[in-house]
């Protein structure tokens, strides 16, 4: 979609200059209006939500038209499970939590247990080395420089290793790939428990403490392969801001802002 | 019943409506409960401002919704004086209007303050990358006027330079120049006076070495606006929310100067609203569209907030740095940062003890 848009930009603007490929722009624009509209939440080319109209005429989702980013949610719990069972640590939220369900977004989820990875294959390797992978690299590009615990961790220390579909704890139990945050609080407790608490992280919905709400859960908004994000490691991927704000009239350019403070 | 409430929205009668209104069909501008111009007119006689009002209405010689409400609105208390059947009045009237105007089925709510409610809002400066999501979303919930001839936006997010204590920059950029540094250090006179890159366009956020402060306004516990608004149209709900009559202002812009957070803005000229964009879930108080000449700010997304929703921007933020609510509530999300994270108030020293906390983890 936002490939589509950017590319009718650019020959709208090829156009001005040529009058006589109007039709073309028209034909264009008729089928980006008729593709339904897909915008992502918090992680560009993740947590992907497809705008679509209720009956009475709300729409679950506005989309940035600029970045193709979430707006503004009609429905909070659009699409959502109950969070289920988390473990009492402390005395946390008492309220309804639930989450955007992960594996009904992977199209190969009901089948990758059994298609390719049946429990024996692939054959795990015992010393901990990943082998360069032939598929998936589009989620790990690079399986031995994996961007995620500087070296300390490989594949398995998260995917179990006989049941693929789900997450491995420390003793080996399954966690189901809908509550990541029971594997990631594995590691990170102090993110974790502010997470619990509500500090860290995103809920929508219901701001009573008591409320209904929708959690976002870690790999919402961050990418578990690739944390690192190179030299910023701030655990977010970098993402297209929304336009600034208009000029003041008669002001065309804001230089002016440049010049106050460092020197 | 005072002369002054007399429900002049109802003076309509089965005429065909005004031309003035593009969405007006046949049918829809008929009185709900009867009442005909000839009986109304008949009805009030005796009574002086009614028939002048009457009048008036006649004068316009149009049934449509806008010219009666305007009417009306002109004769209208200020809300806080109103009481609960003015305020009904006042609704039915502006929903009227509105739904003509915008040709939808558009709300006014007049939900109050709940009991045992003040709300709160926590920011975390060190989560927040730049993207402008939240000042796009409160425009999308918000009503506010877009387009080239006016765009109001009511959050502003500042671009700071990150500051270090470095060899490199020991000895320059002390801010003696500047008055008071917010940011920064030292060495590095970043955000000297509160002032940041306001229209910083990178391809991507966040930039390295730097930071961003979102602000809008603080809902201020003693609001330099209140005190100096001249018609008290602008006041302090109990649930800490600052909030303005649009009706009864004057558009003085005395508000506007008096708070430290350039957090008002007013309206040069007709806000341009496109009917399709339009929210139609609106608050009296808050997001219901704005007319020339009066003061809008931010107020917590009342129409979301008093109905126990989170406001816009904190739903929208990508990154989780918004935090938003009871203050009274121990167990709440913002009383959790307050007793665990570190915690400043913009401009604290100005003694306005703002509803608004920045923290970073």
């Amino acid at each position: 979609m936002r490939v589509l848009d950017t590319g009718i930009r650019r020959s709208t603007s090829a156009c001005l200059r040529v009058i006589r490929c109007g039709v073309l722009v028209l034909g264009l624009t008729t089928a980006a209006t008729s593709v339904a509209q897909d915008c992502f939440e918090s992680r560009q080319n993740a947590s992907k939500v497809t705008v679509k109209e209720s009956a009475d005429g709300q729409v679950n989702v506005k989309c940035s038209e600029t970045t193709g980013g979430v707006l503004w949610w009609g429905d909070p719990y659009d699409a959502t499970v109950p969070m289920g069972e988390m473990p009492i640590e402390a005395d946390y939220d008492h309220g309804e939590a639930v989450v955007k369900s992960r594996t009904k977004q992977l199209a190969m989820f009901p089948v990758c247990g059994t298609a390719c990875h049946n429990g024996t294959f692939p054959p795990p390797n015992d010393d901990k080395t990943p082998r360069t992978l032939t598929m998936h690299t589009d989620v790990v590009p690079d399986a031995t420089n994996l961007q995620h615990g500087r070296g300390a961790i490989w594949c398995l220390d998260c995917h179990h290793s006989e049941t693929r579909n789900h997450f491995t704890d420390h003793s080996g139990n399954l966690i189901d790939m809908n509550e990541p945050q029971k594997l990631c609080g594995k590691c990170h407790g102090p993110a974790y428990r502010d997470w619990r608490g509500g500090l860290h992280g995103k809920r929508i919905g219901e701001w009573a403490s008591t409320g209904k709400k929708r959690w976002f859960v870690c790999t919402e908004c961050h990418n578990p392969h690739d944390v690192q994000q190179g030299e910023r490691n701030s655990g977010f991927a970098q993402l297209e801001s929304e336009p600034a704000p208009r000029l003041p009239k008669g002001l065309e350019n804001a230089d002016h802002e440049r010049h106050h403070g460092g020197h | 019943m005072t002369e002054r409430t007399i429900p002049l929205t109802n003076i309509t009668d089965d005429l065909p409506c005004d031309s003035a209104v593009e969405v007006c069909t046949p049918g829809e501008g008929k009185p709900e409960s009867g009442i005909t111009r000839r009986k109304f007119v008949k009805n009030t006689s005796g009574m002086s401002a009614a028939s002048l009002l009457g009048t008036a209405a006649l004068m316009t010689n149009s049934d449509d919704a806008h010219a009666t409400s305007e009417w009306a609105e002109w004769f209208q208390g200020n809300y806080r004086l109103m009481s609960d059947e003015e305020k009904q009045e006042a609704v039915d009237r502006l929903e009227r209007r509105y739904s003509a105007e915008y040709g939808k089925d558009v709300t006014v709510d007049t939900t109050p303050a709940q009991e045992g409610v003040l709300f709160g809002y926590a920011l975390n400066i060190q989560k927040c990358i730049g993207c402008r999501r939240c000042v796009k979303a409160c425009v999308e919930e918000n009503n506010q006027s877009r387009g080239e001839a006016q765009e109001t936006e009511w959050i502003r997010v500042l671009k700071m330079e990150k500051g270090e204590f470095s060899e490199a920059k020991m000895g320059e950029g002390y801010p003696d120049d500047y008055g008071i540094q917010v940011g920064g250090n030292a060495y590095t006179a970043a955000g000297v006076v509160i002032e940041g890159e306001h229209y910083y366009e990178p391809e991507k956020v966040p930039e390295e070495d730097s930071f961003y402060m979102p602000i809008a306004c603080m809902q201020c516990e003693k609001p330099p606006c209140v005190k100096v608004c001249p018609v008290r149209t602008t006041y302090r709900e109990p649930d800490g929310i600052v909030v303005i009559d649009y009706n009864w202002c004057i558009g003085c812009r005395m508000c506007i100067g008096a708070c430290p957070y350039w957090a008002r803005r007013f309206n040069w000229g007709e806000p341009n609203l496109p009917k399709d964009q339009m929210n139609p879930v609106t608050h009296y108080l808050g997001n219901r569209p704005r007319m020339k000449g009066v003061v809008e700010k931010c107020t917590f997304c009342i129409q979301r907030t008093r109905k126990g929703r989170y406001p816009a921007c904190v739903e929208v933020c990508p990154v989780g740095a918004r935090k938003f609510g009871n203050l009274l509530d121990p167990e709440s999300e913002v009383r959790r940062v307050l007793a665990s994270k570190r915690v400043f108030r913009m401009k604290a020293d100005m003694n306005t003890y703002p509803k608004f906390f920045y923290y970073v983890d």
